[in-house]
């Protein structure tokens, strides 16, 4: 590749992106430091480690239904954005659709509104039909938050997909939908794992729409945000470290699993 | 013997464009049949109209004697293989080869040992477990071709499968694809617009153009006994003498050509008394000598190019009636022959007249 800015040294570069990286993970740094430090008050210095806090957490039983429930409503909304996402791709890319490009617009539609307004808007409509804000409520906005990023996914995929393969399947004694079953699903494997990955993880990261249609049950960020009203504490930072793990885990099994099935 | 294959007055057209223009043809069973043609002649679409991926604008396909127009692909015992092969990116070998054994509800038992009895046939028994992407470009091929051939169609049809090959594995394809051909028995429709493939593996060469049939026969006929400039020009090269019809007498028609009378075969035609009419000659089926023949017929001229093809070399020749002619010669007739000047000749069955 051409160098850029070529009459620059290369360490001022390097030196720049480091100190980029060191501003992205000090923050992490010091939050999962704190989290073993065996004193309620954060600040350095730190004397002594103890692993109480996480014992405290995992014990917590708020913690842990907050968890849970976070996760119900990730798979939830998961399974219907899947659905509506596939379906929505699957109708831009069929030949002689009428609107196509009014379709893939109004899908994508949801990942450039403001989280407020969609916030807002869904509270507001919700009363106008009659739904309870709680669970319910939750996932209807967490999954039209979560299609526009399934329909991307899947239709990047699906756009490579030869034609012929359907053709093959059909031509080999397989109805449509046998065909769709056996040959489709399988070639948009990789795309659909990671679109159903980034469902859960945005639908456990949302704050503010949950904050605007939830019940009195809290979720997983709600109950952090509770927590944390009431002042900061090394038990917070065991919850946000434990978080951080599980989806920083989660996020690059999707990558691997993706990249392999890929290749 | 009854047809396998039958079109019926067969149209197809793209909005006012007709692809395919009142197509009858039939095909008899276990023949190597090919559709010969330039693109967007119609062979293909008349092959994917077979397959079922096409319907017809009008007229009926029969296969078997049973009308099949209004079935789709996966109720037609056809199955073809695809030009990119289509292998299931997600499937091993073995797994490509049993998909339509699969659907056809056969018991694991039987699946596996036809899977394997494919595989044998084309010497892949050990790459039953790979993934399409960890195959050369001619074991894909022969997978392609293996699991078309798994469930047993009535008729084989193959979509230009050889275009990706390069020419020495494309030679070595055509002639193990003639084999597995006969060692099947099965009705194969192959398409190309490769005339080398054509001539190699067919029976029958079906020659297409702008939707319609040219002219259809087996190879040696559609070379030596083309009827239309279209097919002599398609089919190897040709040398088109155009001239007037002076008489006809049985089969040779004598005609006038650039006021030298010559003598052609008249090949079905019947060319009137003083039309236009056109000769096609094979450069390779013209002699060529050094002196005056006192036995032969043949034609003052002279050398002004040659150029050297390896197995052969390609003469131009301008005649003494001002006409210019097309030879190719091997090199035992070409160490016959000293100078430039010298007497080009053909026998009259060799020349053919056209029907345009």
């Amino acid at each position: 590749m051409r160098p850029y800015f070529a009459d620059l040294p290369k360490t001022a570069l390097g030196a720049a992106y480091w100190l980029f990286a060191v501003y992205l993970l000090l923050p992490l740094a010091l939050m999962t430091a704190m989290s073993f430090k065996d004193a309620s008050f954060i600040a350095f210095p730190i004397t002594d480690w103890t692993l109480n806090w996480y014992a405290q957490v995992l014990q917590d039983k708020q913690f842990i239904e907050a968890s849970l429930y976070s996760i119900g409503i990730a798979l939830a909304t998961t399974a219907a954005a899947t659905v509506i996402g596939v379906w929505i791709a699957l109708l831009v890319t069929t030949e002689g659709i009428w609107g196509k490009a009014i379709i893939f617009a109004l899908a994508c539609l949801p990942a450039v509104v403001p989280g407020l307004i969609n916030a807002i808007s869904m509270r507001i409509f919700i009363r106008t039909v009659d739904i309870p804000t709680g669970t319910t409520a939750i996932i209807l906005s967490h999954s039209v938050h979560a299609v526009p990023f399934v329909v991307i996914m899947v239709l990047t995929r699906l756009r490579s997909m030869p034609a012929n393969l359907v053709d093959a399947a059909r031509d080999l004694g397989a109805d449509p939908f046998v065909a769709f079953l056996r040959v489709t699903i399988p070639y948009l494997m990789p795309a659909l794992l990671g679109g159903m990955i980034f469902c859960v993880l945005t639908s456990i990261d949302d704050f503010v729409r949950t904050f605007f249609l939830g019940g009195y049950k809290p979720t997983l960020p709600m109950l952090i945000f509770a927590k944390v009203q009431g002042g900061m504490s090394p038990e917070i930072n065991a919850m946000a470290t434990i978080v951080l793990i599980v989806t920083a885990a989660v996020g690059l099994y999707a990558e691997r699993l993706t990249r392999r099935s890929r290749n | 013997m009854q047809p396998v294959v039958q079109f019926e007055n067969v149209n197809k057209y793209y909005g006012a464009l007709p692809a395919v223009d009142g197509l009858n043809l039939a095909i008899e069973p276990g023949q190597f049949v090919t559709l010969l043609g330039p693109s967007g002649c119609g062979k293909s679409t008349t092959l994917r109209m077979l397959g079922g991926f096409e319907q017809p604008s009008s007229g009926e396909i029969y296969l078997e004697g049973k009308a099949i127009s209004h079935l789709p692909p996966n109720r037609r015992n056809v199955n073809i293989v695809f030009q990119d092969y289509a292998l299931f990116p997600h499937l091993n070998v073995g797994r490509n080869i049993a998909f339509g054994l699969e659907l056809k509800g056969l018991s694991s038992d039987a699946i596996h040992k036809r899977t394997m009895e494919l595989l044998a046939l084309v010497k892949l028994e050990d790459f039953a477990g790979r993934m399409p992407d960890q195959l050369s470009g001619g074991q894909r091929q022969r997978v392609a071709l293996m699991r078309a051939l798994a469930p047993d169609p009535n008729v084989l049809l193959l979509d230009e499968p050889l275009s990706a090959l390069d020419a020495k594995l494309r030679q070595q394809m055509q002639i193990e694809l003639k084999t597995i051909q006969r060692t099947t028995g099965k009705t194969f429709i192959f398409v190309t617009h490769d005339q080398e493939e054509a001539l190699t593996m067919s029976d029958v060469i079906v020659v297409m153009n702008k939707g319609r049939i040219e002219q259809m026969g087996d190879p040696n006929e559609l070379y030596s006994r083309p009827r239309s400039r279209f097919v002599a020009n398609f089919i190897g090269q040709s040398n088109f003498l155009e001239g007037k019809a002076l008489s006809v007498d049985g089969t040779v028609a004598t005609i006038d050509w650039n006021g030298t009378a010559i003598r052609a075969d008249v090949n079905g035609t019947q060319p009137a008394k003083d039309s236009p009419t056109t000769v096609a000659l094979r450069p390779e089926a013209l002699y060529c000598l050094a002196e005056q023949p006192q036995d032969r017929f043949a034609l003052k001229g002279r050398i002004v190019q040659r150029v050297f093809k390896g197995a052969h070399t390609a003469l131009t020749v301008d005649l003494e009636n001002g006409a210019q002619l097309h030879l190719q010669l091997d090199p035992v007739a070409l160490s016959h022959i000293g100078t430039d000047e010298i007497w080009v000749g053909w026998r009259e069955r060799d020349a053919v007249v056209l029907a345009d």
